[in-house]
């Protein structure tokens, strides 16, 4: 690799890449790309290959027919995407208004939400999930004050339900939502709110007939990736759920780890994948990739 | 037009109430980290480091510190190697390798982590991978990547090229110039990425259990088998150390930023 590389270096000496000829380009372009693709292969595509292989090898379509026909496993594909379309919408909710606001904000006012927008980001899944836990428990601070003003006779069961997973996948998935949405509101071109003002909208009517249609593309796009997002979730389910709000990564580490049935975890793996791929392939197709990345790079 | 009205008032105040909704959940965990109690109660009864001795004090919290450090330099070293070169490919050229990397990049970002770890076990098996550091540094990688890449993609938007073509005028190789005139002024977004790197490889979980966990533990591993068991605050403190380094290392990105853009004034 090393003496490829030095070799084309000392071969592309005379020319400037603009003036250099077609092939030239084309080479030192593969030589940038090939370490890249090589260890994303080795490493991602395939073992992910040996996945697919794996869930074909022993039986068939027979693993794919038990996952898509029992019941246990039918529930929770379901709660599964059930959860994830709460979550969006839940996002959505919350973060529009901020994506908005970050939007339209001074310079220093956005700096400082925008910090504290990511600061939780990079925290642990796990501590922000284990948060919720000492919030809802029986004796937590929720129910302390539902207790203390009466709001409630006896401790309410907040902590292993649809609401507790629901609450700590939205507050694990809101920055990415707030971000993807402010990188696309920074697009939409804010003259055409003045242009609306001079002509005598009231700011409300400027913002529901021309800010928010012209959003709507960065909507779905933020809706798209947090819901593809929030497809592969473990840890939060598994610590704020209960057997009922069982998803779908889960079941594929009990089926791998604890069940041992390769072809069954592979299987599930597979599809959970496919569905994946389809809503990714979705997103690339309709918005461009710098769209998500320009949150990153804030 | 700039008076405050109602509207306003709502919008600032529902603003505060998401971003309380943000914030308030890590600091809870912070605040019981520092707990005197025996039992998980918010707020406090009253303040101790006990909990923080108690880990610093335990070879165990050490030694999957020491690990989750190890895996995520060798992670963060690779994925800068590897990440760098794609940028600049990305960045410069057109083509449809760019087309199929922005693909891989979004695939290895997004991919569920259960099915980053069955198949990586799959895959460890017959290669004698599992229960290597080495192994999880490689899985770890492909996900790094992307944060280099994206983050110096980012940085070489903003580079004037033409600084690079007068030292290729002035007779420097364009891989010297590269090497000398380029990678010197996009290094700060290098170090983004890679800290970024390293951030995504001490927490990630499922590939560390399926990979490293049953032998040795990392960081991620051990609070996630604490977290299941424990009714004391340790894993409060933990967590807490964890996100302390998080917080450190977004201080470190922050101040590298700044000082790239007080030069970028300058000069």
């Amino acid at each position: 690799m090393a003496s490829e590389l030095s070799l084309s270096i000392r071969s592309g000496r005379p020319a400037l890449p603009a003036a250099g000829s077609k092939a030239r380009p084309f080479i030192l372009q593969a030589i940038l790309l090939a370490p890249v693709f090589g260890w994303v292969t080795a490493f991602f595509l395939v073992p992910i290959g040996l996945m697919i292989w794996r869930s074909f090898a022993e039986a068939g379509l027979a693993p794919y027919v038990t996952i898509l026909t029992s019941p246990v496993y039918l529930k929770v594909l379901i709660t599964t995407l059930k959860i994830c379309l709460l979550t969006t919408l839940g996002c959505l909710a919350l973060g529009y208004p901020i994506a908005y606001v970050l939007t339209v904000a001074r310079p220093t006012v956005r700096g400082v939400v925008l910090i504290l927008v990511i600061l939780p980001y990079w925290l642990d899944y796990i501590v922000r999930s284990y948060s919720w836990m000492i919030l809802l428990g029986r004796r937590g601070l929720v129910n302390q004050l539902a207790l203390s003003l009466g709001l409630s006779e006896r401790p309410l069961s907040l902590l292993y339900t649809l609401f507790s997973v629901s609450i700590g996948m939205i507050q694990i998935l809101l920055p990415l939502m707030i971000l993807t949405l402010f990188g696309a509101m920074l697009r939409i071109d804010r003259h055409l709110l003045d242009a609306a003002a001079i002509h005598g909208a009231s700011r409300w009517r400027a913002f529901r007939t021309v800010f928010l249609p012209l959003s709507l593309p960065g909507v779905y796009a933020a809706g798209l990736l947090v819901f593809v997002s929030a497809l592969g979730f473990y840890i939060t389910p598994a610590l704020l759920g209960g057997p009922e709000q069982t998803m779908i990564s889960q079941t594929i580490m009990v089926l791998a780890s604890d069940l041992l049935n390769w072809p069954l975890a592979s299987a599930a793996g597979v599809l959970l994948l496919v569905v994946t791929t389809v809503l990714l392939a979705l997103y690339n197709r309709f918005f461009s990739l710098d769209r998500m990345f320009g949150g990153v790079t804030t | 037009m700039t008076r405050t009205t109602i509207g306003d008032i709502a919008v600032n105040g529902f603003v505060g109430l998401v971003l309380a909704f943000l914030l308030f959940p890590v600091l809870v965990v912070v605040g019981i980290s520092f707990s005197s109690a025996e039992y998980l109660s918010f707020p406090p009864p009253s303040l101790s480091l006990r909990w923080y001795r108690a880990i610093f004090s335990n070879w165990q919290w050490i030694g999957a510190f020491l690990l989750t450090l190890q895996v995520g330099g060798i992670t963060m070293v690779l994925s800068s190697v590897l990440g760098v070169p794609a940028a600049f490919a990305l960045s410069r050229y057109s083509g449809r390798g760019q087309g199929l990397l922005n693909m891989l990049i979004l695939a290895a970002l997004i991919t569920p982590a259960v099915i980053k770890a069955i198949s990586i076990y799959l895959y460890y098996v017959p290669l004698g991978l599992l229960n290597t550091v080495w192994g999880l540094a490689f899985a770890h990688t492909v996900s790094g990547i992307p944060f280099v890449v994206i983050n110096v993609v980012a940085s070489l938007k903003n580079y004037d090229r033409n600084l690079e073509h007068a030292a290729i005028i002035h007779g420097a190789s364009p891989v010297r110039a590269a090497l000398g005139i380029t990678i010197p002024i996009v290094a700060p977004g290098i170090a983004v990425g890679a800290v970024f790197a390293f951030m995504q490889s001490a927490q990630e979980l499922l590939v560390a259990i399926f990979v490293l966990g049953t032998v040795q533990k990392p960081l991620s591993v051990k609070l996630w088998e604490g977290v299941q068991v424990a009714i004391d605050p340790t894993i409060a403190a933990a967590t807490t150390a964890v996100a302390g380094l998080v917080l450190l290392g977004l201080l470190a990105v922050m101040v590298v930023n700044s000082r790239t853009r007080a030069a970028a004034s300058v000069a």
